[in-house]
Formats: structure tokens, sequence, C-alpha cells
């Protein structure tokens, strides 16, 4: 990591300023320290700079600057990132795309947006909805995360069950390349020329370079939505369920797991009506036309009793359904009724294997002494489990980075992976050999090569360390600003 | 070939599956005879084959189905091909986890069949399907009308095993359905035409199979009309897994005007789901078009889903070339009465069809016996390329001579994008030995 002189580090400010304006950068060490985490505040590292560009001309040139300088450089949206993906490990400069939030095209004909990458994903949906549209990919941080975060990062959501994760619904993205090149991968056509780079560089995590405008895929709203909550005494029966409904070839748009633990807290926050004695509740939706959906609702509601539930409960209303609904989308908040602090964990198993990864998920909490929540996108097995602790408790917090080390491995040990959507970054970069050998790595790095030579743009990411970056480490949790504003919660 | 790597060769995979002389009739492509056809019985054979090619720099074609095998340029110089025919085994299917892992040589006709029995499938339905394989599918990005609902190899793609051109086995992705661990190196491989790795092994999604399907046929006067159509589809409540537009010519070759030719256009639209969704839907159709000018609507036999792929090629005996068009959907209509004017203006008669849902458009040209001179078929292949990137969009040939593709490339300008791909390949694939100047950019 280099360190910059104060008088350098006026002379750099005074060009940055040159090229964004005054008032779109910051250098003072108060004002860098609300950009030194993102949601996963178990790291944290400080930038020298954050600024605000507001065009790609402007990242453009701050990238060239960067370059010039050999700082290091990591695009950031709204921080509510949860693997430490966004954090300047090496210093540098942030480049905040929150000033760069527009929608500046929409094509309904051909049903596509093209939109800004600090553009707050929820607002998309709003800017259609009107027209009968929404952009399909539903973070649970929808209100406050961003596009090019979600670029980043080819975030999901409940709702990617059925209609896919981010990269599935991107066509094209203007890219300022790490050397400040400004290029276009893809487009608005469903068929790139040549090698598909927009559907490698989703997914990056900002190492590949840094969106500037993207477009995006907007979907019809369905005529009809149907929500279906089953509730069982055994976890073991909710799991079953999910292969069942599978089984019966049947591809609900959610199907989202609550346990035990989580429906208490939920119900003692916000009585959402889910029985607070189950073990397990699966909240189901179909969505599509409205004829032929009781048809598949009645098949849902039939392979459930099969697996053994004990109850299974049809939203009548639109506010029955947002009831459902808040018992899973807040689950997170509820934790902190129960616990002063949690980590939520992040893996992927194949769904038939939900049974047995569960069961070992509880036993390796339970061996650190330590309780955990599951809440999760059953459907396409991408689990969830939220360790519960006490960080003013001296060694509780590494005893939950080690349970979430062993979660992983079992994780990888049934043929599944490290993470589903929240990404790698710093958090799992050294977990990444449970899954992938060192070709495997070595090709990626290849890749990385021939993207981001230099290696400037968000270093530190995705490999496995050599422990390098002394500054970075677990420290205490504290809850992030925008999750102490209610604006985003841990899925 | 030195004799000596003709043995090594041989050693590796066994004698009777290197091909040499006569036996390589099947795998000329463009006049150009390859030095030797290996097939491999397993990933360490494939390893093997490419250290070794690799060690004396010689051209390496991957070669599944051999259905795609003149898309593109030949190699520069000749090489092996590199079959993949016996690695054709389905690995693993567990059905209540939607997925499957297959051998890339297995047909996407056996793995169907075999899905179909389990009441699931492989949502990609690509031209060829009996030769066609599941390697050389994601080699060549391959699809069909049914991408309309359920998109293409990207969207179902979630692993793949590659062996690079250094001989060493590498995997991308895994084997669950949502995965964002390490960069996705399935989007990485399919549709690079072989030229960074050999897709070995796959791990893909699958659906249940819909209770009920059908194809609806409607015709019009005036394909403008059919392309309005096109679009009150889109913004309806329908839900259609195929959205496919016909000009008269391509209708005709794809047996889709019910004996009745002379069609302005042919809207075909796919349902699927359970009776209530598909009857519904039939009628919503009808009801949509009739004031656009539709009429005759009729279903399709189920034979019709494999014509629509290549209704613009099978419009004539031999066509002299074949374009695909990527556009904004909403040009479609517009694009394919254009491009036929084109053709017209020089004599040659066209047919056109599209995935119009999605932009994708394909145009056949007429063989005419009494033109001699590729530069006349050039000329119109470069003016609907410039139609095409007037709009947004770009144009590919699928197939065309040598003689044109020398004249007209055979793959579109990337721009700027082009440099990020030389370098990838220069990374992957250093000593340019896998299908050397067959893809874009020279790559």
């Amino acid at each position: 990591m280099l360190t910059l002189t104060d008088s350098k580090k006026q002379e750099l400010r005074r060009e940055l300023e040159s090229i964004v304006g005054q008032g779109a950068v910051l250098s003072d060490p108060d004002e860098l320290m609300v950009y030194e985490s993102d949601g996963l505040t178990l790291f944290r590292a400080l930038a020298d700079f954050v600024v605000f560009p507001t065009s790609s001309q402007h990242v453009s040139a701050i990238v060239k600057l960067a370059n010039r300088e050999s700082l290091p450089f990591v695009a950031r949206g709204a921080g509510t990132g949860l693997s430490g993906g966004c954090l300047p490990t090496e210093g540098g400069i942030v480049i905040s795309m929150m000033r760069m939030n527009r929608v500046l095209e929409v094509d309904y004909d051909n049903q596509i947006a093209v939109v800004e990458p600090g553009l707050v994903n929820l607002h998309l949906s709003w800017k259609v909805g009107p027209r009968g549209y929404y952009y399909a990919p539903d973070p649970s941080s929808q209100q406050a995360c961003t596009i090019g975060g979600n670029i980043a990062n080819n975030s999901g959501g409940p709702h990617t069950l059925k209609y896919g994760v981010t990269t599935n619904h991107v066509l094209g993205l203007e890219v300022v390349m790490p050397d400040g090149e400004i290029v276009w991968l893809g487009g608005k056509t469903r068929e790139a020329c040549g090698y598909d780079l927009a559907g490698v560089f989703v997914g990056s995590e900002g190492t590949f370079g840094i969106a500037t405008r993207i477009v995006v895929r907007i979907l019809k709203k369905p005529q009809a939505v149907k929500t279906v909550l089953a509730v069982f005494d055994a976890i073991d029966q909710a799991s079953a369920a999910v292969s069942a409904i599978i089984a019966r070839g049947l591809v609900p748009a959610a199907m989202e797991m609550i346990d035990h633990l989580t429906i208490q807290a939920v119900e003692d926050a916000f009585s959402c009506g889910y029985p607070r004695d189950a073990d397990a509740a699966l909240l189901i939706e179909l969505d599509g036309l409205a004829v032929g959906m009781d048809v598949q609702a009645g098949r849902i509601v039939e392979a459930c009793r099969e697996s053994g539930a004990r109850e299974v409960r049809t939203a009548r209303t639109e506010a029955e359904r947002q009831l459902l609904w808040k018992g899973r989308k807040s689950a997170f908040g509820a934790y902190g009724r129960v616990s002063p602090a949690y980590m939520v964990m992040d893996g992927v198993i194949p769904r038939t294997k939900l049974p047995y990864v569960l069961r070992r998920v509880n036993e390796i909490v339970a061996a650190s002494g330590l309780r955990v929540g599951n809440v999760f996108h059953a459907g396409d097995g991408n689990l969830h489990p939220n360790i519960l602790y006490d960080p003013r408790k001296p060694g509780e917090e590494a005893r939950v980075v080690e349970a979430g080390a062993q979660i992983m491995k079992v994780c990888a040990q049934v043929g599944g992976s490290i993470s589903g959507e929240h990404g790698i970054g710093l958090e799992k970069a050294d977990f990444m050999p449970f899954i992938f050998s060192v070709a495997d790595l070595a090709l990626m790095q290849r890749l990385k090569s021939a993207f981001n030579p230099s290696g400037l743009c968000n270093p530190g990411k995705v490999f496995p360390t050599k422990k390098s970056c002394v500054e970075v480490g677990p420290v205490a949790y504290r809850p992030h600003a925008i999750e102490e504003k209610g604006l985003a919660q841990r899925f | 070939m030195p004799d000596a790597l003709l043995q090594k060769l041989r050693t590796t995979v066994g004698a009777a599956n290197v091909l040499t002389g006569v036996e390589l009739s099947p795998y000329v492509v463009e006049g150009r005879t390859p030095e030797a056809a290996i097939f491999p019985g397993s990933i360490e054979e494939v390893a093997a084959v490419m250290a070794l090619a690799t060690e004396v720099a010689s051209p390496v074609t991957p070669w599944g189905g051999g259905t795609a095998a003149s898309v593109g340029m030949p190699a520069g110089r000749p090489g092996l091909v590199l079959g993949l025919t016996r690695l054709g085994r389905l690995l693993d299917h567990e059905p209540g986890d939607l997925t499957a892992t297959v051998e890339a040589g297995i047909t996407v006709e056996a793995f169907q069949t075999t899905l179909g029995s389990r009441g699931q499938w492989l949502s990609l339905d690509p031209p060829d399907a009996g030769r066609a394989t599941v390697g050389g599918v994601l080699a060549t990005n391959a699809c069909g009308p049914r991408r309309h609902l359920y998109g293409t190899a990207r969207d179902l793609l979630i692993g793949v095993t590659v062996v690079t051109a250094d001989g060493s086995v590498v995997k991308g992705g895994g084997k669950v359905v949502k995965n964002v661990a390490g960069y996705d190196l399935p989007k990485l491989f399919i549709g690079s035409y072989g030229t960074l790795g050999v897709i070995v092994e796959a791990t893909v999604k699958l659906r249940p199979l819909a209770e009920q399907e059908e194809l609806m046929s409607v015709r019009f006067d005036r394909l403008k009309d059919a392309g309005a159509a096109v679009r009150a589809v889109a913004a309806s409540d329908l839900i259609p897994n195929a959205v496919e537009l016909l000009d008269g010519v391509a209708a005709g070759g794809a047996g889709v005007t019910a004996g009745s030719p002379a069609a302005g256009g042919v809207l075909v639209v796919g349902f699927d789901g359970v009776r209530e969704q598909v009857d519904w839907q039939r009628a919503e159709l009808a009801r949509l078009t009739a004031p656009l000018g539709g009429r005759d609507v009729r279903p399709l036999e189920p034979a019709a889903w494999a014509r629509l792929g290549v209704a613009a090629r099978a419009a004539f005996r031999a066509p002299a070339a074949v374009m695909a068009l990527a556009v904004l959907p909403s040009q479609v209509a517009e694009l394919m009465e254009q491009g036929a004017g084109i053709a017209r203006a020089r004599g040659l008669a066209s047919a056109w069809a599209a995935h119009a849902g999605v932009g994708v458009v394909r145009s056949a040209l007429a063989s005419d016996p009494g033109l001699k001179d590729p530069a006349a078929l050039a000329a119109v292949l470069a003016e609907w390329r410039e139609m095409a990137r007037a709009g947004g969009g770009h144009a590919n040939l699928e197939w065309a001579p040598l003689a044109v593709k020398s004249q007209v490339s055979a793959w579109d300008d990337p721009g700027a994008a082009g440099r990020i791909m030389e370098r990838i390949k220069a990374q992957l694939d250093p000593r340019h030995i896998l299908n050397p100047g067959r893809f874009v950019a020279g790559i």
C-alpha cells in the first residue's frame, strides 16, 4: 500500500476537482470513513479520495489519472454489498457512481431500458411500472442497492428462481476499461458480436472495469400472482416439499424457507401471522397467466400436504400477500431483537441436499456455542444461515468466522458453491480453493489480465490472498449506516 | 504431419481413433482437408492431444456433429480435427435438482430423449438436433424458436469443463443453478467457436416438460401487418414460448403456409403450459391479430418446430448464402422487406425468417445458376450488413462460399471490444492453435 505525501494529496485533489468539479471530491479522513466498509462491516479500509463523477468521460479521466499515478481505484454503488467487494483495500480512489443515477432511455417496444450504474434497483421498476413493466432482479436490498452494484455481483433475489439473476437481464454495457478507454460490450440486441463480453463482465466484481451505461431488459408484469404459505412441524418436511414441487413439474416464481428461530423473531417484531410454534415455513409464489393459476396452486398445496405440511394457506388479498412477504423480508431486521449482532452466510447447494446441509449447518453452529437462523431461497438451493452472536464477548466473532468457513466447506463438499449472490470480494477470497483448482484460478487470472493488466482496478478481490493487507481484517461488528436507517437488510 | 507425431497421437487415443487419408472426407471444410482427425475417449486423452498439438503448434479444430463446421473462416493452415463424439455420456441427472451434466459429444437429441423419459428437457432447440452435439451447440451458441421464452445457452449453462490450448483441464461455474463464485467462465466459452478451449463437459439447468404445447400460425397479406402483430403480442399478457415471423418464401420453406403460398407474411406463435393456459392463449392470439389483418389461425403439426429454425435456408435447394442479423425486435418486419428489396434489385431471390420477438433474423439468398460472379452475392450481403448496422445491430454470415467470404467478411466488426477479445485470445491461446483465424477480428 502506497502512502501519499500531503502535498501530493493536495495536488491530486486539485486535479480530481478539475475533472469532476468542487464538491465532488472527498479527502478528509472524517468524510472518507463513511466509505470505509460496505454492508459487511467486518472489513474496513480507508481510501485516499472518494470522487463523484457524473459522466462516462469523468470516470475515464479519473481512471486515466489513477493509471498515471499508479493509484488503485474501485467503483462503489450504494455500499450494500456483503463481501467487502468495493473496499479500497490498498487505498487510492473510490469512484462513487451515486451521482450517475439516471434512466437514460426506456424503449417499451423492445422492452429495454438504458440506465446509469448509480440508479437504485427499485427506481427502475418505479419508472416503468406505470406502463405495466418491471425490472426482474430483486435483491433484498433493492430499495437501496444500485444496478451498477448488481452488475458487479451478478445479484439475485427471491424471484430469480423463475426469472434468472442480473446477467440474464443485461444485454450490453458501456464500460470504462481499467486503462480509461470507453468501450461498449454487447449492446441493445439480443446477440453479441464475438465473445459474450457483457456476460463475462457481469459478476466480475468490479475487477474488469467500471460500467457507466447499462442496457437491461424490462419485463411485462405478470397478469396474476398467487402466494402460498406452507407450515411444517419439521424442517426436513419443508425441504422435502421443495423437491416435491419441483418433481411435479412446477417452477414457482419464488420459493423461500423461513426456519423456527426466524419465525419467532419475525413474529415478536412484526406479527406477520406465521405460526410461532412451526419448525419451518415455505413461502411460495406463482405468477403468470390468470387462467390456470388455480390448477397450479392446487398442485403446490397438494405437494406441501403430501410432504407433511400441517397447514397451507393462500393469500386472498394483496394485503395478505404483502404481510406474508413482510415476514420474509423483515427477517433480518427481526434478528436484531434477539441478538446484538449476526453475520449472514451465502452458500449454494443442490436442492436435493437441503435436509442434510441444514442439519450440518445447525450442528456446526451449535458446536460453536452459537445460534443460527435460516431464511433463504430454498427453490434454488441458495442458503443464508445467519449466525447470531455478541461482538462484545471476546472470541465470539472469531468463532462465527470459523463456523462460516466450515459451512462453506460443507456447501463445497456436496457439490455446491461458496456464493450464490453476495460475491467473493474480500470475505471469501481465501475460500476459492474450496471449489476451484489451481488451474481454474489460473485461467481466471489470465482472463483478468486481459481486462485489467495493471491490476489497479479493484485489487485484492476474488482471488486467494497472501494475507498481505494488514490493515484489513476482522474487526467488531457494527451496523452499517444504511442498515441503521432501515434501507438495507442482510440477505 | 510428421510420422512421429501421428504415432504419438495413435498411442494416445488408440490407432482406430486416428483418421487419415481418404477417411478424412467428412472433415473437409471449404475444400481444405485436415492432416488427421483424432477422437479421444476421455478428458485426459483430450488434454494429451492438446499438449501434443501445442508442442508442434498444430492448429486444432474441435468438432462435434459438424453442423456448423463451415461457419466463419477455415483455418489458415491445415491441422487436426479433434472429434468429441466418443465423449458422449450423460454423466449425471438429478431430476430433483433440475440439472444434468453431460460429456460434450452427446447429441442434443440423445440427451433430450433421456431427459424426456424423466419428464424434463434442456430448453434449447437448435437445428439438426440429431447430429448437433451439446458441446457444439454451446461453442456456436446455437438455439431455436423457443429461445423467445427460455433464452439461449447463456441462460442455461451453469458449469463447463474445458481443455485449454496448453492441455490444462479447467472448470468454470459449478453444478448449482445459482452461483457467483469466480468469473463467469461459461459465458466466455459460449459462442467462442472453439477458439479459446475445447469444451469437454457441461452442466446445464433443465426445465420440466410442459403438459401441453401448441404452435399456431396466422397468415397476413402484408409482412408489415405481421410485424405489427408481433408488437401486439409482445405488449399483451400472452406468454408465448416462440414468436416467429416468416416472409412468404420462408414460410414455404418451413411448410407453414398450409398449401397456399404467396402470403405476405406468416406469424407463428408457440404456447405451452397447462391446458387452460394454452387454450386461453390460442383464443387471445386470434383476437389480437384479427384487427391487424391476421387470418387463417391454425395449429401446426409438432414437426413444424424443427423446420422453423432453418426456414430461410430451407426455402432454397442450395442457398448461395445465409446471413444471421441481430437487430431490435421492433425493426424486424421492415428489415425483412428492405432486405428482400435489396436482393431483388440485383435480380436475386431471398427468403427471410426471424425469431421476431428477440430480433434475430435469418436470410438466405437463392443461388442463381446463371450468376457466376461472387461479387454480386457479396454486394447484397454487404448491403444487408449495412442495413443491420444502420439500426444498431450486426450481421454474420452463417454460410457462404469461400469466394464470397473473401469479399465480405464472415463476421461483423465488433468495434473497440475486438481488442479485448484479442487480448483474451492471446491470454488463453498464446500460440493461436485453436481454430486460428476462424472467428471475429481475425481471432
